[in-house]
């Protein structure tokens, strides 16, 4: 079930992601756009996010599982080590349990515009953690 | 018959137990990546023995031993993984029913894109954390997908009791949630409630006739006063007290005996405050399809060579100039 190699992965990318990126790049200032490029079997969004004070700049990587496996986010401004960053500056964003309840990625409610705002949410984090030492999300501790 | 089985853990091999011993299955293709390990056997059919050995292999011995006439083809595979698309794709189009003992969500999700594309029905079972009660779905061509199913669920129902909050500072950490292991007599009573849906859909295919007719109509459409009217409801509701559950079935009129009359049976096995009020009460709901599900609502798009030129059309545009 490739994202780009099977009808059901180039007609999911073709009626809802590809709109999805449109909508959210139209009337976006130059720079903040998202752009999108195969990689491999993989579908690389580049963009860049400004949260509070700092520009950063990111990809999310659809796998060629996507979207039942969730979408990998990864800033490529270098970022002082925090304890909500995985190996090669991933963030930790997609808990998957074993079960609805413990999962948090959706592919029947969620894009990968989703996964782009869920990378603003994060760096808006861990701007307040860089100030204060406190991590702000509720739920984490 | 022809069983595509994903799935031979402690709930998954009582499945395949049970339906694989039904003589209208002949083929049992069982896709299963994982090794028996030491924690495994307080809840699984097999000796510590077997510890060490692919499970996929110790569930394929198990079938030919009670059913030597049933062709087995284990696929030690894991199913998220699009290197064996093909090969999935080929066993699900040659399959009649599938059967999803999984306990991860993207594996869910992957097994219904898979079925839901060769056309064939499946169902799911799931256990719930600490063995407090369980699911079984059943999924039909043209019906809700497990995305519209899974959305429903967890705006409408409270099935599990609340998990500790995750421990971002730990990522390979130990999960909570899955600390809370279910009792092997809990697992057999879902997988084995699993079992019987599976065999109900087989006997639907079965009928003569009836191939086809397993989704050739709108086949789950909500059942008023019963669970299926809570999805128009902004509340999240409990299945407790008698609003959640449905009445017992009138008897089918001639000739509809097969027509399945609930997409998901939520069984209790437990008292758990705020979640289930009761034990061993089943709950019966009729999911619709949701109309804006990203997985199987339907979108016009082309197909074949103009689909392939739309998308590059669509990336160039969107590309690095």
């Amino acid at each position: 079930m490739g994202l780009l190699d099977t009808e059901f992965g180039k007609r999911r990318l073709l009626t809802v992601e590809v709109p999805a990126v449109e909508a959210y790049n139209r009337g976006r200032d130059p720079g903040f756009g998202i752009t999108l490029n195969r990689v491999g079997g993989a579908l690389v969004l580049s963009y860049q996010l400004k949260p509070c004070h700092n520009v950063y700049r990111l990809e999310t990587r659809l796998l060629s599982s996507y979207p039942t496996v969730p979408p990998e986010t990864r800033v490529l401004t270098p970022l002082k080590h925090c304890a909500h960053l995985l190996e090669g500056q991933t963030m930790c964003l997609w808990r998957q349990g074993s079960t609805r309840a413990a999962s948090r990625w959706d592919p029947a409610q969620f894009t990968c515009v989703f996964a782009v705002q869920a990378a603003w949410r994060w760096l808006a984090c861990y701007e307040v953690w860089h100030e204060t030492g406190e991590w702000p999300l509720p739920e984490a501790k | 018959m022809h069983l595509l089985q994903v799935g031979a853990g402690s709930g998954g091999i009582v499945v395949l137990d049970l339906v694989a011993r039904d003589p209208r299955v002949t083929r049992v293709t069982l896709v299963e990546p994982d090794t028996y390990k030491p924690h495994n056997v307080y809840r699984h059919q097999f000796p510590p023995a077997a510890v060490g050995r692919l499970k996929a292999e110790l569930a394929a011995e198990w079938v030919r031993e009670h059913r030597p006439d049933v062709i087995v083809d284990p696929i030690v595979a894991d199913l998220t993984d699009t290197t064996w698309g093909d090969v999935f794709q080929d066993f699900a189009h040659a399959c009649d029913v599938g059967v999803c003992a999984v306990d991860n969500e993207p594996a869910k999700f992957a097994f219904d894109a898979l079925m839901r594309t060769a056309g064939k029905p499946w169902t799911l079972g799931e256990v719930l954390s600490g063995g407090i009660g369980g699911w079984v779905h059943r999924f039909v061509p043209g019906g809700p997908c497990y995305g519209c199913v899974a959305a429903h669920l967890r705006r409408n129902v409270t099935e599990e009791a609340p998990a500790p909050a995750p421990d971002y500072s730990a990522p390979g950490g130990v999960v909570a949630e899955t600390t809370v292991p279910a009792s092997r007599a809990s697992i057999a009573v879902i997988a084995s409630l699993h079992a019987a849906v599976t065999l109900d859909v087989l006997a639907t295919i079965h009928q003569p006739g009836a191939n086809q007719s397993v989704g050739a109509s709108p086949p789950f459409p909500p059942r008023e006063g019963g669970p299926g009217g809570l999805g128009g409801s902004a509340r999240r509701s409990t299945p407790t007290g008698a609003d959640a559950a449905t009445p017992p079935p009138a008897p089918p009129p001639e000739g509809e005996g097969s027509k399945p009359d609930f997409s998901s049976l939520l069984f209790t096995l437990a008292v758990v405050p705020g979640v289930f009020d009761a034990a061993y009460r089943p709950y019966r709901f009729a999911v619709p399809r949701a109309a804006a599900c990203l997985v199987c609502a339907a979108r016009p798009a082309p197909t074949g060579e103009e689909l392939d030129v739309a998308l590059d059309d669509a990336l160039a545009r969107l590309g690095d100039n």
